[in-house]
């Protein structure tokens, strides 16, 4: 790899995370100002034009703010912790499909970190780990409401695992291929003759509910944020934790909330897709420049995840939230054997469609 | 060159946090310990080109399973647990550690005479596909019976710890329950 390769390498995984990161100050805004819609009241609508520049004021104020120690934590775990849910939430992004692909010099470069084979079991094993965030966070507090929280998470995002995992299996069994690039690349063209767009979530409907239920759980959204409930726990695992190192949790929550509207998007809605329009399509349209598809690619797939967002932060403000003992019974009780019989029915299916 | 350098630092790292989850008087620090150590581990599976496993390692242990580990010491209090007693003296130590080496080296002997993998080349098992057909082709009957006996051991295990009755709380307050049947 020639010097040039490997800073337009180092560079394109920078702007990829960057994008990324560029979610929370975004979400910031949006969250608010969709909360004040929901809710029938303005919003922040004073710090530049409709408040935009609100999110810029909010990141001053958390790097400005005091940054105290309370006396009674477990200091080392208590400044790692922070630091350990942030790394998974930015790795996580590193098996995500953004573009095909763009020439620069001759050189191909692919639009993702890394096109893994094992792309989507990457995503699932790093973005487990977020729990020892919370969980050292909790504990090291020494705060009978902190290690609550911090169990709650632990438990919860433990148990939601095993149903976003089976759902995953799903999708994986129907596309065949665990990367998330190949899947993405099968979603291409239309179904039953140009009516639908070929897209993972029309073979599978259910593994896409039961996924996107479960990755409002494994980022602890409401109606599953039992681990904060300000009504029992003041703040959960976060009470102790202020200026940055707060924001840390918060900017994890929202890349694990990026990641995984990237994940749904690049397995369920076609990636970076256009309903109705191949690729071969567009890059004719385009007078066959690939750097320019790429860069409109990119615009699908960013549009596609911003929606997500916003159907997190709708689900935010319309639903009330779960009792613990409801949560763990939706998990084991319904997600589980519903995934399973979702993954044994595409299991059926995919045979006899392989017999024909 | 550098990759035989990748592999002695995973080692490293592998062993330290092992020994570090054995010496540490703190049981997060222990768990902590084992996470790293875990880490190691797969970070040597990736070296040896096996990164389906590898990735599964991290899934499975340190996604879930030390995550429990953690759940549980925190739970139970371990700081008043850990501090009663001496530990075990030097020679019993010495004794344990001795014996594990030598099992190690018999079962490195064993696993070396044996032709496990004689048809199956190194590079083809990293990828998905190879290692599934293996796997429910050849390895069909011994994958299923083992899901089988572990299944039996999550029973077993149920069974041992279940209390004599579900309403038995713990002594220093702590109850934990189960959700009270039906619709609640």
């Amino acid at each position: 790899m020639s010097a040039v390769e490997f800073s337009i390498n180092t560079l394109k995984i920078f702007l990829l995370w960057f994008s990324i990161v560029n979610v929370v100050p975004v979400m910031l805004w949006v969250e608010r100002r969709a909360a004040g819609l929901i809710q029938d009241r303005p919003g922040p609508n004073r710090v530049g034009p409709f408040g935009l520049f609100q999110a810029i004021a909010d990141v001053i104020k958390f790097f400005w703010k005091m940054d105290p120690v309370p006396k009674h934590v477990n200091r080392f775990l208590f400044l790692i912790a922070p630091i350990l849910s942030l790394i998974p939430a930015s790795l996580t992004l590193a098996a995500l499909p953004f573009a095909d692909k763009m020439v620069i010099w001759g050189r191909e470069y692919q639009l993702q970190v890394s096109d893994l084979h094992v792309g989507i079991l990457y995503m699932l094993a790093i973005g487990s780990l977020g729990a020892y965030g919370i969980l050292f966070g909790g504990w090291a507090s020494n705060n009978k409401y902190s290690l609550l929280g911090a169990l709650r998470a632990s438990a919860q995002m433990i148990s939601y695992e095993i149903p976003l995992g089976l759902a995953a299996c799903g999708a994986v069994l129907f596309f065949g291929t665990f990367s998330l690039r190949g899947m993405v690349f099968m979603q291409d063209g239309t179904l039953f003759g140009g009516l639908l767009p070929k897209w993972g979530i029309f073979f599978q409907p259910l593994g896409f509910l039961i996924f996107f239920i479960t990755s409002l759980a494994e980022t602890n959204r409401v109606p599953f944020d039992l681990p904060e409930t300000e009504g029992e726990l003041v703040a959960g695992f976060h009470t102790e934790y202020g200026s940055m190192k707060f924001a840390m949790f918060m900017m994890a929550e929202y890349m694990n909330l990026a990641t995984m509207s990237g994940l749904m998007t690049a397995m369920y809605f076609g990636g970076w897709h256009i309903p109705y329009v191949s690729d071969a399509t567009l890059l004719s349209w385009l007078g066959g420049s690939v750097n320019l598809l790429a860069i409109v690619q990119l615009g699908v797939f960013f549009f596609k995840l911003y929606t997500f967002l916003l159907i997190y932060v709708w689900i935010r403000w319309t639903l009330p939230r779960f009792r613990f003992d409801q949560l763990m019974r939706v998990a084991w009780k319904n997600l589980i054997p519903l995934s399973m019989i979702n993954l044994i029915v595409t299991a059926i299916l995919l045979y006899f469609w392989e017999m024909r | 060159m550098s990759k035989e350098w990748l592999i002695c630092g995973a080692g490293i790292m592998t062993l330290a946090s092992a020994l570090m989850v054995v010496l540490s008087s703190n049981a997060i620090y222990s768990a902590i310990g084992l996470l790293i150590s875990l880490f190691g581990l797969s970070a040597l599976y990736l070296l040896w080109g096996s990164a389906f496993l590898s990735v599964i390692q991290v899934l499975i242990y340190a996604g879930a399973i030390v995550v429990l580990f953690v759940f549980v010491v925190m739970l139970l209090d371990m700081s008043r647990v850990v501090q009663t007693g001496k530990g075990p003296g030097w020679f019993t130590t010495l004794l344990v550690t001795g014996t594990g080496w030598i099992f190690s080296l018999f079962l490195l002997r064993a696993l070396n005479r044996g032709n496990f993998a004689g048809a199956i080349e190194h590079k083809a098992l990293g990828s998905i596909s190879v290692l599934s057909k293996i796997l429910f082709r050849e390895y069909l009957w011994p994958f299923e019976v083992l899901s089988v006996f572990l299944l039996a051991v999550v029973i077993s295990a149920y069974c041992l710890a279940r209390p004599e009755s579900l309403d038995n709380s713990g002594s220093d307050g702590v109850s934990i329950k189960g959700p009270k049947g039906g619709r609640s």
